[in-house]
Formats: C-alpha cells, sequence, structure tokens
C-alpha cells in the first residue's frame, strides 16, 4: 500500500503541477461555454439576411412578409422566454404578456425587459436583444432576370437604411387557384425563410377559401388557430401521474452529458497514462521502480494517481459550476436553471457517474499501460493501440440511440459488452431499469476488469521488464502466424 | 566465504535467443565486485536478475543466503545502465522519492538528501529542476538516489559511462568509500582499468556465459607476460639469447637502435632475463618487465578482438 501512495502521489503531483494541466482546468469550462454560446454568438453576428417579395397579387406579398415578420418574432419571442424562465421564472407570465402585446419586435423586447427589471433586477443587466435573422427590402427590379444582379452580389439593395447584398428572392404566382412560391438565393443550404413564406401564403389560401364559404375573418383566424394541446405521461407513474415535464426529463439529458463527461474523461486520462508510462519506460525509471515496487503495484499506483488528477478536474468543475450557480440565484432567487441542475443530478446518478468512471476507467488505463509498457515510441504505442481506440469511439455512437430509446435491442444488447457497459450504463441509468438490468451488465463488467487488471499487470511486468515488445504482441496477435512459419 | 550475493546455474531466455546462460557466482559480503564483457554479452541481464528487475528463466539467486524478496530488495541500490529521472522533479524531491520507495520515513528521507547533496557539491542545485542539469549531475543525483536508503548492495550498470574523469574519480570515491563502509558493491563496466583498480573479485562474460570467475589477481594471471628491452650499437638480442632460450621478437629499429620484446607466457622470471642479457654483452639502454593488465587477460581469456572491449554502449 505504501508503495502504491507514494506512486500515485508522484504522478498526481507531476500532473497538477504542471502548467497544462492548469490550462486545461481552466479553458475546459470555457471551451464548453464557448461550443454552448457559439450558435447564439455567431447567429448574433451575423448581419441580417436580406430578402425581397415579387408576388401576382399584393395580399400574397404581404402574407409572405408577416410569415417572416412572425417568424422573427417567434423566434425573439422564444430566446426571451428561455432567457426569462432560466432566470426570473416569477416574472414570467407578465412579461411574456408585454412581450406579446408590443406592436413591433423591438417594442416588445424593450416591454419584457421592462416588467423584469422591474420584478427581478438582478436579471434585467444581460437581458438579450435578438438581431433580426431576416430583412426585407423592397424590390429593385420586377423580374426574377432582373434580380439577379443583386442576388449574386454584383449590385446592392437599400434595407434598414444600409446598401446590403440581396440573399434571397420570393416569387409568388397564382395559377388558377394553385399558388407557386419559387426561391432564389445563391444560398443553395437555407430554405428557412421559403418555408416560412410557403406556410404564411397557404394560411393566406386558406383565409381566402374559409371566405369564400362565407366565414368572417375572424372565424376564419379562429379556424387556422384551431391546434391540439400536447400533454405527455409516463405509464410507470401510474395513471394518476401528472404529466411529464422538462424537469422529468432533465436526468435523461444530464445522463447524456455525463456520459460523454465520461467518455471524454476516460479517453483523456487513459492517453496521460500512455503517455507517462513510455516516458517512464525509455529513460528507465520503471526499472528503478521495479527494485521498489512489483509491477501490480507500480499499475495501480499510476493509475490512483491519474485518477486523483480527473477528480481533481470533477472537483474543480463541479465547485465552479455550483458557484456559478449559488451566484445566479443570488442575482435571481427564483432560479429555474438551478432547480432544473438540482433535480437532474439525483444521488443515484451521481453514484452511477462515479462507479462507471471507476470501472471504465480502470479498465481502459490498464489496458493503455499495459499496452504502453510494451512500446518504445508514441508512434508505436498509437499503432498497438488502434483497435482500442475503435473500440472506445463505439459507445459514442451509440449515445443518440440510447437517449432516443434507453431500453432498445441493440443498446440493451451492447450494454452487456464489458467495454461498452460503463458509458452505456449512464446513460441507461434514469430510464428505470429492472434490477437484473442494472446487476447482469454491471457484474460482467467488475468481473472482466478483474480479469483486465490481472492480465495488464502481467503485460505491463513483461513489457517494462523487457520481456515482451509490441513486435512479440503483434506476431502472438497474427491469425496468419503460424500458416506464414509454415509456408516459410 | 561469506556471500551477500549467490548466483546459481543462472540462465535468461528472451523469446528468440539466450542472453545469459548457467552462471554461477558468489559476490562476497563487503566487495567490490566486478562484472565485465563485451557488448551483448549479458552484463545487464545478470544485473537486472540479481536485483529483480527480471526473473531469470531457470537457476537462482540469493541475497544473503535466501531467496530475493521485496523486503531484501529494499537492501539493494540499483543504477541501471541508461539512466534518467523525472525531468520536472528538483534532486531533492528524486532522491527523497526514491529513497521513501525503499522505506525510509519522510523525514528521514528529506534529512538525507540534504546531507547527499551538500556532500557531493550540489547543496545549490537541490531545487533546481532536473531538466536544468548537465547530464554528468543528473547521473550523480542517480546515483545518490539509488544509494539514499544506505543500501546493502549497490549495483551499478555502467556507472562510469558518461561521466567526466573527476566525476569518474569522484564516483570511485564513493564505491570506495561504501566498500570501507562494510557494504558490497557490484558495478559493470567495460573500463578495464575501473575493474582493476577497484574490484576485489569480477566475473568475464562472454556471449552469456561465464568466462572467468575470481579474485583480479588470478584474472591477471591469465594475461601473457612479456619485456621490452632496448639496445644499441645494431646489436642482435634474437641471436643473443636463442641459446637461454628465450623467445625474441623485434619491435622497432632497423639500425644501432633497437626495440625488442620478450615473450615470458612459459614463466620465466623477468630478472633471469636480465642477467641473460647481461651476461650475452647486449648493450642495453632500457629494460621494462611488462606490466600485465585486465585488458590483456580478458583477452586471453575471452579470445575476443580488443575493439569489442572498448564499447560501452547497450547490453543484453
Amino acid at each position: 500500500m505504501r508503495e502504491i501512495f507514494l506512486i500515485a502521489r508522484r504522478d498526481y503531483f507531476a500532473y497538477v503541477t504542471a502548467w497544462g494541466f492548469w490550462v486545461s482546468l481552466i479553458t475546459a469550462p470555457l471551451l464548453v461555454a464557448a461550443i454552448g454560446f457559439a450558435p447564439v454568438l455567431l447567429s448574433q453576428a451575423e448581419p441580417p439576411r436580406v430578402l425581397t417579395i415579387l408576388a401576382d397579387h399584393p395580399a400574397d406579398a404581404a402574407a409572405a412578409a408577416r410569415a417572416i415578420d412572425d417568424a422573427e418574432r417567434s423566434d425573439a419571442r422564444a430566446v426571451v422566454l428561455g432567457y426569462i424562465a432560466a432566470t426570473a421564472p416569477r416574472a414570467q407570465e407578465a412579461a411574456l404578456a408585454a412581450f406579446d402585446a408590443a406592436a413591433t419586435q423591438r417594442e416588445a423586447v424593450a416591454a419584457a425587459r421592462d416588467i423584469v427589471a422591474r420584478e427581478a433586477p438582478g436579471a434585467a443587466g444581460a437581458f438579450p436583444t435578438p438581431a433580426p435573422r431576416y430583412l426585407l427590402a423592397d424590390p429593385p427590379a420586377s423580374t426574377p432576370e432582373a434580380l439577379n444582379p443583386y442576388l449574386i452580389g454584383e449590385r446592392t439593395v437599400m434595407a434598414a437604411g444600409e446598401a446590403r447584398p440581396l440573399f434571397g428572392a420570393i416569387v409568388i404566382s397564382r395559377n388558377g387557384e394553385g399558388a407557386q412560391v419559387r426561391y432564389w438565393s445563391a444560398n443553395l443550404a437555407d430554405l428557412s425563410a421559403a418555408n416560412r413564406v410557403v406556410r404564411g401564403v397557404g394560411e393566406a389560401m386558406r383565409a381566402e377559401a374559409l371566405a369564400a364559404l362565407g366565414l368572417s375573418p375572424e372565424e376564419a383566424a379562429a379556424i387556422q388557430a384551431l391546434r391540439p394541446t400536447l400533454q405527455q405521461f409516463d405509464p410507470r407513474q401510474g395513471a394518476a401521474a401528472a404529466a411529464v415535464t422538462n424537469a422529468d426529463r432533465a436526468p435523461l439529458i444530464v445522463a447524456v452529458v455525463l456520459s460523454f463527461v465520461l467518455w471524454a474523461a476516460v479517453f483523456g486520462v487513459a492517453n496521460m497514462l500512455l503517455t507517462s508510462v513510455l516516458e517512464e519506460k525509455s529513460n528507465k525509471i520503471l526499472d528503478t521502480l521495479l527494485t521498489s515496487a512489483s509491477p501490480l503495484q507500480i499499475l495501480i499506483g499510476k493509475l490512483v494517481g491519474v485518477a486523483c488528477v480527473s477528480a481533481t478536474f470533477f472537483l474543480f468543475w463541479g465547485l465552479l459550476g455550483a458557484g456559478i450557480g449559488a451566484l445566479a440565484n443570488r442575482i435571481s432567487p427564483s432560479n429555474a436553471l438551478a432547480e432544473w441542475a438540482v433535480q437532474a443530478l439525483t444521488p443515484e446518478l451521481a453514484a452511477m457517474f462515479l462507479a462507471c468512471f471507476v470501472a471504465g476507467y480502470m479498465m481502459y488505463g490498464a489496458v493503455f499501460l499495459a499496452l504502453g509498457s510494451l512500446c518504445e515510441t508514441n508512434q508505436e504505442a498509437q499503432t498497438l493501440l488502434g483497435p482500442i481506440f475503435l473500440i472506445l469511439t463505439a459507445p459514442i455512437l451509440l449515445l443518440g440511440p440510447a437517449f432516443d430509446n434507453p431500453s432498445s435491442p441493440l443498446v440493451a444488447g451492447a450494454s452487456w459488452f464489458p467495454p461498452f457497459t460503463p458509458f452505456l450504463m449512464m446513460m441507461r441509468a434514469p430510464a428505470g431499469l429492472s434490477w437484473y438490468e442494472v446487476a447482469g451488465p454491471v457484474a460482467l463488467m467488475l468481473a472482466t476488469l478483474v480479469l483486465v487488471l490481472w492480465g495488464a499487470a502481467r503485460v505491463f511486468h513483461a513489457g517494462v521488464a523487457g520481456q515482451s515488445d509490441a513486435a512479440a504482441l503483434r506476431r502472438r496477435l497474427n491469425p496468419f502466424r503460424k500458416r506464414s512459419q509454415k509456408a516459410g | 566465504m561469506d556471500a551477500l550475493i549467490e548466483a546459481r546455474g543462472l540462465t535468461k531466455t528472451y523469446a528468440d535467443r539466450r542472453a545469459v546462460e548457467g552462471l554461477t557466482f558468489a559476490v562476497p559480503r563487503g566487495a567490490i565486485y566486478g562484472i565485465l564483457g563485451p557488448n551483448g554479452a549479458g552484463k545487464s541481464s545478470t544485473m537486472r536478475m540479481i536485483v529483480g528487475v527480471i526473473a531469470q528463466t531457470s537457476g537462482e539467486v540469493l541475497f544473503d543466503g535466501a531467496p530475493l524478496t521485496r523486503a531484501a530488495q529494499r537492501r539493494i541500490g540499483f543504477l541501471p545502465e541508461e539512466r534518467g529521472l523525472y525531468r520536472a522533479m528538483t534532486p531533492r524531491a528524486a532522491i527523497v522519492y526514491f529513497a521513501r520507495l525503499k522505506g525510509m520515513k519522510a523525514g528521514a528521507a528529506r534529512r538525507r538528501a540534504k546531507a547527499l547533496l551538500a556532500e557531493h557539491g550540489l547543496a545549490d542545485r537541490g531545487h533546481k529542476r532536473i531538466r536544468t542539469l548537465s547530464k554528468g549531475l543528473a547521473q550523480k543525483v542517480q546515483l545518490l538516489a539509488s544509494i539514499a536508503h544506505e543500501p546493502d548492495l549497490m549495483v551499478l550498470d555502467e556507472p562510469f559511462s558518461g561521466l567526466d574523469p573527476v566525476n569518474q574519480q569522484s564516483l570511485e570515491a564513493m564505491i570506495r568509500a561504501h566498500a570501507a563502509a562494510g557494504k558490497t558493491v557490484v558495478f559493470s563496466t567495460h573500463v578495464m582499468e575501473h575493474a582493476e583498480r577497484m574490484c576485489d573479485r569480477i566475473l568475464l562474460i562472454a556471449k552469456g556465459q561465464m568466462a572467468f570467475e575470481g579474485a583480479v589477481k588470478d584474472a591477471l594471471a591469465h594475461a601473457p607476460r612479456s619485456a621490452v628491452i632496448e639496445t644499441e650499437n645494431g646489436f642482435d638480442l634474437a641471436r643473443a639469447l636463442a641459446p637461454a632460450g628465450f623467445g625474441v621478437a623485434r619491435e622497432i629499429g632497423q639500425g644501432a637502435a633497437a626495440r625488442w620484446r620478450v615473450d615470458l607466457s612459459n614463466g620465466d622470471d623477468p630478472k633471469r632475463l636480465l642477467a641473460a642479457a647481461v651476461q650475452a654483452g647486449a648493450p642495453l639502454t632500457a629494460f621494462e618487465p611488462n606490466r600485465v593488465s585486465l585488458h590483456e587477460a580478458f583477452v586471453a581469456l575471452v579470445g575476443a578482438p580488443a575493439s569489442s572491449l572498448a564499447g560501452g554502449g547497450g547490453d543484453a
């Protein structure tokens, strides 16, 4: 135990006193935040896309313009709602009412902000100002052919007081009772504006048809607005269960996130172990260590040391998250995001994460250490570990199907495969599994872990003592070895 | 003989080759013991088996009369041939770390590290990172790390390799001091002068097999003896000494002055040679009985060309 402790402690301090550790510690949350906010920042950084509408009938042009405006407003409302729900849920109802009552989008955002500033002053500072995605410009020409120089960037149009490139032109024509929307744009990927116009013109056409049947515009609008409400229920809660809310779905989402974190952590720290053993083997430090500790003690010491590095990462990030949560809660006491996080991070899920991390890390870490001990260079190690990397990548491909249906035969079957078990059981944990669905794969995983540790210690010993190497292992694993030897 | 280490029939086979075969030797307690051999002879494999880094394929190693255990390993300090330390560590931390792995208490290890660094002129480098030290100083630190726990046995694989003459001298002094304190030292070297100057006993290995094991003076007895005589006035020493039965060969000199080598390997006494030369009226200008070297003994015992002994590279 003493040797394990000393080796683990040395490895731990070797990592945490390196500048790279602190860079990772600080940059990782920043990177996650950047990835999370990147779509929002990018959409705000991009200038609005300018559209123009050519229509046979002014009513169609108006319907199309209204559809785009409505969609813009709806997007802005979603952004404002998301922010208020997370920071000032008590002000949500009044703020949305003010938003909906305002005439223009700018006024709507301002009205909602005023309510939030009054009800939850701390949340008003970062209140979002959604930038418009599309701007409408008067058509600079009357035919699609004449619009071409504008659409290919040779000429600009005036929109919101500035000369801007024309992103797209929507041409609406009538053909008897039908209508056709033709969308011209050099951007072949973004069809969202055209789809909005199709929906808007469709509504206009239905309104016309209803008017022709003698209904007033109000009656037609009421019919257009008819939609059923949707509620989801969980049959496992019984017939009297309340409708499923986002809070109920939270553990599933957190499980996906934790599975990914688990995978990234295992992948990252296993690489740290590999680098460490390669360094120690190349400079013969392992020879010196072997006169003081057994290969198994060295193996476990290194695993424990690097596991503590991971624990430090998790502890720091956990405390950072808790700190940010506490700060947010202080600014806005009824913080829905904090409540959501508390509801999602159940002790069961945390325990499962811990167990899966320990098992997954030990299993892959031991294999990386053992195979690393057979190699002299990083290149040799990467070649030898190629199949292990492939196995380690596979669970990530199953995260999507596992989120969609944690009990699908594919996911359930794969979770019995020990190398996948830590990641997939983490995913499946909140899905309400029966006891044997948890106990079976976990028992198999633990048995495999013991086997892997035993085998890894033997390979590690042979590797560090120079009694075997990567070439010997490849020869041993080559299925054609005997045949080629016979042939030779 | 009170042996600290006994090897009996020590054999090590790797996948495709036999590195060491049937070595049997004993290292007396308190002795300085040298393991010599050409590159690839099996010196490193032998030393690694002695300290328990690798297991022998067959045979046995006894430490203090018993098979090597973890407790016994704590009484050994090992310096591997290819040296390296954690480059980001300080010398003091490295010495403390390895001493603690050998069972020393933290406080004692720290005190010992401080004392060793001061004793070897490294007090001011104790807190610098090892990566900032020269190769020679880093080697010195590693040696200190291997002896910090005051082992009963020091096993040093090519310890002089890579050291400048000053540091070699310092290492020699350290080894002698260790032996003088009653501790045992086993080291391998390709520099015969080191072994000849320092060792009580040696083990000569060639192609994994033992060529000689015993005291240095016994090894020297295997070296061919000779003497060098210089004459003047065009004297023919070969013809003059032929009746006395000496084998004489001219080494240098075609004219008046000449240099001759006389073979004494049949046990002839240099004094008898000198007397015979004087009696033959040889005009002597120099007489040098050749002092035999371990190098020559090695060549005689192993039959290897001298060039194979000079290298200090890797070993099996």
